[in-house]
């Protein structure tokens, strides 16, 4: 599985292993956030639990990664390329979930050093604020790059990505499903 | 009155906790008290200001912060993501560098104006000033180079370069203005240099990805925080040599020292970690905010300041008690990448 993964990255000629590639200087943030009606357990419930991550656009199949001394979690995307997430910090008490990504092909998400925080906040009792807030380089590490991995195309893809997770777990929740 | 106004900011750092009684260690707390009373007599005479410069990334922007009332005094527009800062020896000037906009921007920190900019090629980040030439040296993030800039009465002119190690980062110079020191991220190394024949003498292995590099007070050793092996190396200069390493938490990246003591930001843990510069063990951590990134420490030690680049704040830790004693909101971004407070 892992080999498959690691021949169609070399294929394409976009190596992206976000521990070992140099970066661009500029960090960049994206701060996306949703109102669910359903209490803020119930969401969390879904949101502090890595392994259920289908909410998340495109991936199909989230499992543990056995082997990590760390928690991690492979992400399986519908094109068959993998999310690898490395947890920074799970706290249910504060019902706020880090971690940051260990790989992801730029053409899946236009990213380097992707980490990110994902929250619930309760608002009322029958309502909950997911907030993702998600830091990142953009695609192409070096100077001048090709505009589909500059800062704006990267900031602006990684956008779309996590709004369009956020209105999916939404309508699920709602729902009533869980 | 300026110079009044100035001495008065020392005064909430110089604060401790009542002693309680149920605290149990009020001794400890009436020795910091007396020795809190000594600073204020002491900072009644030198006008240090007690200011924070800002590179706040994503504003585009040079913030000054004063401390004391914990309030942003001026914001200065600078394009091209300002992220590398270095003060002059009579801290009257910040040299900010711009590695979107291929740069470094002059700030005239009296008259809180942009002086001028110029143009370099590459990256620039890292930039240190030598303590007695005043020279500035910017390293380029893509190249395995740092510039050599002259300040002039108009602002900097492009000297030469030196040739380091791949991705030099955080540059340091020794007290005596006759060393620079810069970690090379993408070598895992620091490149000591001689500053007279600005040559490289001798390249120090340490931890993985080094990105900040500071020298402790007296300029004998250097550390670096080593992004990817998580942890610090202690280097000995003049023994070219590392010689100790600490464990931090996840992506460190910035060191500061105050109180005879070490701190360094985590950037993936939200915490700062403070360790002990002579055993290099670690103290204990605290919490920060999202993305720490600069820390620096007041001139009279009883502050640690951190730029949270996630949450647009500073953090203020007493680095005696090792908590968050105060915050402070900025623009989009601070990262105050090296000599930031004023």
């Amino acid at each position: 599985m892992i080999r498959t993964v690691l021949l169609a990255t070399a294929a394409l000629a976009v190596t992206v292993t976000a521990a070992s590639a140099q970066h661009a200087p500029t960090r960049r943030k994206v701060v996306e956030s949703v109102t669910i009606r359903a209490p803020a357990d119930k969401v969390w419930a879904v949101v502090g639990n890595p392994a259920d991550a289908t909410w998340i656009a495109h991936v199909v199949k989230a499992e543990r990664v056995t082997d990590a001394t760390k928690p991690t979690y492979r992400l399986t995307l519908d094109n068959g390329h993998t999310l690898v997430e490395e947890s920074r910090k799970l706290d249910p008490e504060a019902r706020s979930f880090a971690y940051y990504l260990v790989r992801n092909d730029v053409a899946d998400l236009p990213a380097n050093d992707y980490s990110a925080t994902l929250s619930v906040v309760p608002e009322g009792d029958g309502a909950a604020r997911v907030e993702w807030k998600a830091a990142f380089y953009r695609g192409y590490p070096n100077n001048d790059p090709p505009p589909a991995l500059n800062d704006e195309n990267s900031e602006k893809a990684v956008r779309a990505w996590i709004h369009a997770s956020l209105e999916t777990l939404k309508a699920r929740l709602e729902k009533g499903g869980s | 009155m300026m110079q009044a106004a100035r001495s008065m900011t020392v005064l909430p750092w110089a604060r401790r906790p009542l002693p309680s009684p149920s605290a149990g260690k009020g001794g400890g707390r009436v020795v910091r008290q007396r020795l809190a009373v000594s600073l204020l007599l002491l900072a009644a005479t030198p006008a240090t200001a007690q200011e924070a410069i800002v590179t706040a990334q994503l504003g585009n922007a040079v913030e000054i912060v004063d401390l004391a009332t914990k309030k942003i005094l001026h914001t200065i527009p600078v394009a091209g993501a300002p992220a590398g800062i270095a003060l002059s020896p009579d801290r009257s000037r910040a040299y900010v560098t711009r590695p979107e906009g291929h740069g470094v921007t002059v700030i005239d920190l009296e008259s809180q104006k942009v002086l001028s900019e110029l143009g370099l090629p590459g990256g620039p980040l890292g930039v240190g000033v030598n303590p007695k030439s005043g020279e500035v040296y910017v390293a380029d993030w893509f190249a395995e180079r740092v510039f050599v800039l002259r300040p002039t009465p108009e602002g900097v002119s492009l000297e030469g370069e030196i040739a380091t190690g791949k991705s030099p980062s955080g540059i340091a110079v020794t007290p005596d203005g006759a060393t620079l020191l810069v970690a090379n991220r993408e070598s895992d190394s620091v490149s000591v240099i001689d500053v007279a024949s600005r040559k490289e003498t001798r390249r120090i292995a340490v931890g993985s990805h080094p990105f900040g590099l500071t020298l402790s007070p007296d300029g004998t050793r250097a550390y670096t925080a080593n992004v990817l092996s998580d942890d610090v190396s202690a280097i000995d200069i003049a023994a070219g040599r590392e010689t100790g390493r600490v464990g931090t938490g996840q992506r460190p990246y910035v060191i500061a020292f105050a109180g005879g003591r070490g701190f360094v930001t985590d950037q993936y843990s939200n915490t700062v970690t403070a360790f002990d510069p002579a055993t290099m063990r670690k103290l204990g951590t605290v919490d920060v905010g999202d993305h720490p990134e600069g820390i620096a420490a007041t001139r009279d030690g009883n502050t640690v300041v951190v730029a949270n680049w996630g949450d647009n704040s500073l953090s203020l830790i007493d680095p005696t008690s090792l908590t968050v004693t105060a915050t402070i909101e900025t623009g989009d971004g601070p990262r105050s990448f090296g000599d930031f407070l004023r």
